[in-house]
């Protein structure tokens, strides 16, 4: 509906009616060009990934790079596999799952259901800037706190992941449990179940596409995740055999190596960078289509 | 939501405090004597070094270069997360330029000679690398002079501070009142020092500016082939193809540190007992001895 129909009815003025009209028509115009903006810098990014990574795979053999499991760049001549990163990088963020989830689902139905107004306005703003800390400072909580504990490990790196991406699971679940419409709660009530049965028998399972969609973000934050990990994850391009051995994750190998390398070297990362990229567009197309079955 | 609610929530979660208590001890590796080796990216000018002067890297016939660093090496990206792991790991060993040594971790001595400057510069120390500078053909007036500062009591007394100067009973500075700007590139091993360089030649000659550009020795030496800098710096020695075009001047030696715990008794090792740790082949302290019997 657009605004300047109606105005024809209030408006007797025809130049106000005309300016207002460019007006429209330029911000309109204005608001899809910085929505282009987006558009084309996703463009750029896809162009200079595939363009740069191209003679990697031409090079190296699309089928050779996905699933070699040595990593030797330096080596003459050198090998590029990057198993041993895909699988530290789904491993890791499994391992967050595990860790993240029941906690932050289980923070979510609090917040929602359960939690005194004051204490919330404690709780809320706390989980809010748990988002904001940077990974960094996330890396040295890790280094120092969680690292004596599990050694650079699979674990280790899981935990602190887990960690980061509470906010994330908190704040979208939360939201989800509120949009379901309290008359749910109150039948349920009605029809003799206690709080919490009606939360968890009621409420979740009709919370379920946006409490999903909560987890697949969670799940984006934690593929995606670099500086943390690379302080805690112990980063060995190698197959792990245990959670308590120490992973490299495919961002953590971009970052570990992009300062120095050369050629093919290079080209190998950005391979990477387009290795990890398919896996956050897979992520985000889940993520949109929980959302459309949300609504 | 009422009171009583919000009590039982608080009730039913204690049975969750044992729960994630007995995880984080079961988490909790014991300490086995394993040893821990960290070292530092594919590709990194201290790593290249370490395992060319240790033997790690095996060439072959063919002009082939292997790197044999064992797989379940950690991966430190920089010398001060180097000294983080190897500072909160008991059975940690790892290595970093003489130049960033702290005493938040041990350094131990190398077939009886312990790492120091002195050490370093008489040669009895035996890891160590050259800190160059190239210019492509004869540096001009300016580069000339910069060099002839380094290489003069006043820059060698700086270069001393961290690092190893290399000419012994330098003369003094006498300044060929230069002018115009210097572009210095490359190693950003070899930057913290040349700053410092920089700022004291800068204080001496008003009408003379050096700029410092950060990125690593090859791209730094590559720059000064293609002349869009000045002088090169190089935390390696030249290649083959790279004299051919650049003049190349020592203008400091930095020693590799091999770092170990503050709690670990370690205080010296073999090159070959380094060999064996970093190759894998010696996995626990305790087999450490056997080695030498071997050899």
């Amino acid at each position: 509906m657009s605004p300047a129909h109606e105005s024809t009815d209030v408006l007797t003025e025809t130049s106000t009616w005309t300016w207002r009209l460019v007006k429209e028509r330029g911000m309109g115009l204005l608001f899809a060009f910085t929505a282009l903006v987006s558009i084309a810098a996703v463009a750029l990014i896809c162009v200079f990934l595939v363009g740069g990574s191209l003679p990697a795979f031409s090079e190296i053999g699309l089928f050779a790079f996905l699933t070699g499991t040595d990593w030797s760049p330096s080596d003459v001549p050198p090998t590029f596999g990057i198993l041993p990163m895909i699988v530290g990088s789904l491993y890791i963020t499994a391992g967050a799952i595990v860790v993240g989830v029941p906690v932050g689902l289980l923070a979510a139905v609090f917040l929602a259901r359960s939690c005194p107004p004051r204490l919330y306005r404690i709780v809320k703003p706390g989980v809010d800037l748990l988002a904001g800390i940077p990974s960094v400072v996330y890396g040295f909580f890790g280094m120092a706190a969680i690292v004596p504990l599990f050694d650079n490990s699979m674990l280790a790196a899981s935990v602190l992941l887990g960690i980061m991406i509470l906010p994330t699971i908190v704040a979208l679940a939360e939201s989800a449990l509120r949009a379901v419409p309290e008359s749910y709660y109150e039948g349920a009530l009605a029809l003799g179940s206690g709080h919490y049965r009606a939360v968890y028998s009621v409420l979740l399972p009709a919370a379920r596409s946006g409490v999903l969609a909560a987890i697949v973000l969670g799940v984006g934050r934690a593929i995606g995740e670099t500086m943390a990990v690379i302080m805690v994850a112990g980063n060995q391009a190698r197959m792990p055999d245990s959670i308590f051995d120490g992973v490299r994750t495919l961002t953590a190998n971009i970052v570990l190596e992009m300062g120095y390398a050369a050629d093919l070297h290079r080209q190998a990362l950005i391979a990477t960078g387009v290795v990890l990229l398919v896996f956050i567009l897979l992520i985000n197309l889940s993520f949109s289509a929980l959302v459309r079955k949300a609504r | 939501m009422t009171q009583t609610q919000t009590k039982k929530t608080s009730a039913r979660g204690f049975w969750l405090i044992p729960l994630a208590a007995s995880l984080a001890l079961s988490g909790c590796t014991p300490n086995t004597g394993e040893i821990t080796v960290v070292s530092r990216e594919d590709g990194s000018g201290t790593r290249a070094a370490f395992i060319e002067l240790f033997g790690i890297e095996e060439k072959t016939a063919d002009g082939g270069r292997k790197d044999h660093t064992t797989d379940e090496a950690i991966i430190a990206k920089q010398s001060d997360v180097m000294m983080t792991q190897v500072a909160g790991d008991e059975d940690a060993i790892g290595y970093l330029s003489l130049g960033s040594l702290n005493e938040t971790v041990k350094a131990v001595s190398i077939d009886g000679i312990a790492p120091a400057p002195e050490a370093v510069a008489s040669g009895e120390y035996p890891v160590a690398r050259p800190f160059l500078v190239a210019t492509a053909g004869d540096p001009d007036a300016l580069a000339a002079d910069f060099i002839g500062y380094i290489l003069a009591a006043e820059g060698q007394t700086i270069v001393n501070e961290s690092y190893t100067a290399v000419v012994a009973d330098a003369a003094p500075y006498a300044s060929t009142d230069p002018s115009g700007t210097l572009v210095v590139a490359g190693s950003s091993s070899v930057a913290p020092v040349m700053e410092k360089l920089a700022e004291a030649y800068e204080a001496v000659n008003p009408a003379a500016q050096v700029d410092i550009q950060l990125s690593d020795s090859s791209a730094g030496l590559q720059a000064a082939i293609d002349g869009t800098a000045d002088i090169g710096m190089s935390s390696r020695d030249l290649k083959e193809s790279e004299t051919a075009t650049l003049n190349a001047t020592v203008i400091a030696r930095d020693g590799i540190a091999l770092i170990v715990n503050q709690a670990n008794p370690v205080t010296d090792l073999t090159s070959d007992q380094v060999h064996a740790i970093f190759t894998g082949t010696v996995t626990s302290w305790s087999e450490l001895t056997e080695v030498d019997e071997l050899s």
